[in-house]
């Protein structure tokens, strides 16, 4: 059988197992050759980015229902995360946060029933209101306005922008694309990682000018621009799980890249204001769960209404 | 019996529930596989007894008993008998001063049978990541008993979830560090009392986040 026979999201899969294979072997001959802490730590992160994958393409692939409750469940554990670095949160929040929990499960309801328009104006109008509005009703108004813009912000980081990469399996069939939304979402998400991977492993290898330092001293020109360039290419072979024309294709590998940078270094400077490198130990070699979905919380609605105005709003 | 029933309750049960409001455990594996021990915490929420009995050795569990205060607790018999039956309770009287001698000589027996004790020294929930003074009653047990080892445990966070005087769970993400075994030093009162809480402090540093 040969690769153009099989489905497009059996040749995906094969991408990614290939991909991991590829990066296990090599850190595991690097290994023998010069071993080192940097070494091991290449090896820890690429057994996280195993366990990753398998969830994900699980999670992705079993069932509809089992991708809305798994990224329902990503943005919760997000949340949850973001909440407990932002130090400035005060005791009386204790009340909203627990609205804002409650926005997940009917975020993702909207979702899952293709309900556009609700799911589209819910948190950005109703939680938005109704937020500092059960603020006010508790009557502290000492800081009240730093917690009326990070609450609603964070919903909005971590629960609006990844249930956007639920919504595209709620997207109508497209005529002449047989994976449908599957495709589209394992094509944003594989990119986003990828695009960090790539940033950091040119930058490991070239990087000189720092981007912005105070915020994140790894970023560099020459990572940006090579990640850049790879994702493209990346984007551009892997245009088979997607609508796109070649031309498409290479733009949104330039949207990923692009807005990945921004989601990346959005949540660097939340850390750095509140003092921590990464934002928890939920997965070994990476952090928290919200160090490897920041790219994902700004990428993930730019490449949704890019694909939606293109080819889904008629 | 109860074992299973415990088991099924504190594994199956609490273990995921605890998990999804974002409590981690660490360390668990530290505790003696034997009793008799006695496991010594700070107290945020109601959710530390649940934490801890979520941790115990499964073959121990059914002789792990929360110490809780009967004032409280045991207000009439049926809600006395619901306790013993969820949590596998010991009630005492609370004191408020000098450690009441007759619930002293029931944990005593329980601790001769090679049961474990978790207690919790402030004596009651008290402000959110705030050490109250602890009461004197543990220092009192582990004189008594020098061959018997106390396990520190320091709680983060716990109080964010389920504070004391609220109904709601808020999930937050809250952390619960074991430490090693350790035995009494010395001889007085006041100064095994200080050996317990330096090692439950001990924990605050080498808490991951």
């Amino acid at each position: 059988m040969r690769f153009e026979h099989l489905t497009a999201i059996h040749q995906m899969l094969l991408v990614i197992l290939g991909v991991l294979v590829f990066a296990s072997c090599l850190f595991w001959i690097m290994g023998r050759i010069q071993p080192g802490p940097q070494v091991t730590e290449l090896q820890t992160r690429t057994r996280s980015w195993w366990m990753m994958a398998t969830v994900f393409v699980t999670a992705a692939l079993v069932h509809p229902l089992i991708t809305f409750i798994a990224f329902g469940f990503l943005s919760f554990v997000a949340f949850r995360e973001l909440s407990r670095i932002s130090k400035n949160a005060r005791p009386e929040d204790r009340g909203v946060l627990f609205w804002a929990y409650l926005a997940i499960p009917v975020q993702y309801t909207f979702a899952y029933f293709a309900w556009f328009d609700a799911f589209l104006m819910f948190i950005p109008v109703v939680m938005f209101a109704w937020i500092p509005f059960v603020l006010v009703l508790k009557g502290h108004t000492q800081d009240i306005a730093r917690s009326m813009s990070v609450i609603p912000t964070h919903l909005m980081l971590t629960v609006f922008s990844i249930s956007h990469l639920a919504y595209l399996l709620s997207l109508p069939e497209l005529k002449g694309l047989e994976v449908g939304g599957r495709g589209l979402l394992l094509y944003v998400v594989f990119l986003t990682e990828m695009n960090d991977v790539f940033q950091f492993t040119w930058g490991k290898l070239l990087g000189r000018h720092k981007i912005i330092e105070k915020v994140s001293p790894n970023k560099t020109w020459e990572g940006f621009l090579g990640g850049l360039i790879s994702t493209i290419i990346a984007a551009f072979l892997l245009r088979f799980l997607t609508p796109f024309s070649a031309f498409e294709s290479v733009m949104a590998g330039l949207l990923i890249a692009g807005t990945g940078f921004v989601g990346d270094v959005i949540v660097s400077a939340i850390k750095r204001d509140f003092g921590l490198k990464d934002t928890g130990t939920a997965i070994k070699g990476h952090g928290g769960i919200l160090d490897r979905i920041d790219s994902l919380a700004i990428s993930a609605p730019f490449f949704f209404y890019f694909v939606y105005f293109l080819h889904y709003a008629s | 019996m109860r074992t299973l029933w415990l088991a099924f309750l504190y594994r199956i049960l609490m273990r995921p529930a605890l998990a999804i409001l974002g409590i981690r455990i660490a360390n668990k594996a530290q505790l003696p596989k034997k009793g008799p021990f006695v496991v010594v915490s700070n107290h945020n929420s109601h959710l530390d007894t649940m934490a801890l009995m979520a941790s115990m050795p499964l073959r121990q569990i059914a002789r792990c008993h929360p110490v809780a205060a009967a004032q409280y607790f045991g207000k009439n018999q049926f809600l006395a008998r619901l306790s013993t039956l969820f949590v596998n309770t010991i009630l005492i009287k609370r004191q408020d001063e000098n450690p009441d001698q007759k619930a002293l000589e029931v944990l005593d027996a329980y601790l001769r049978k090679g049961h474990c004790l978790l207690l919790f020294p402030e004596g009651s929930r008290g402000i959110p990541e705030q050490l109250q003074a602890f009461r004197s009653g543990v220092a009192v047990l582990l004189q008594q008993h020098p061959d018997i080892p106390f396990v520190p445990v320091y709680m983060k966070g716990m109080g964010k979830i389920l504070p004391k005087g609220k109904k709601t769970l808020v999930p937050h993400e809250a952390f619960v560090q074991f430490g090693k075994a350790h035995y009494i030093h010395s001889n007085d009162i006041s100064q095994i009392l200080d050996e317990v809480k330096n090692a439950i402090l001990a924990l605050q540093d080498e808490l991951v986040p």
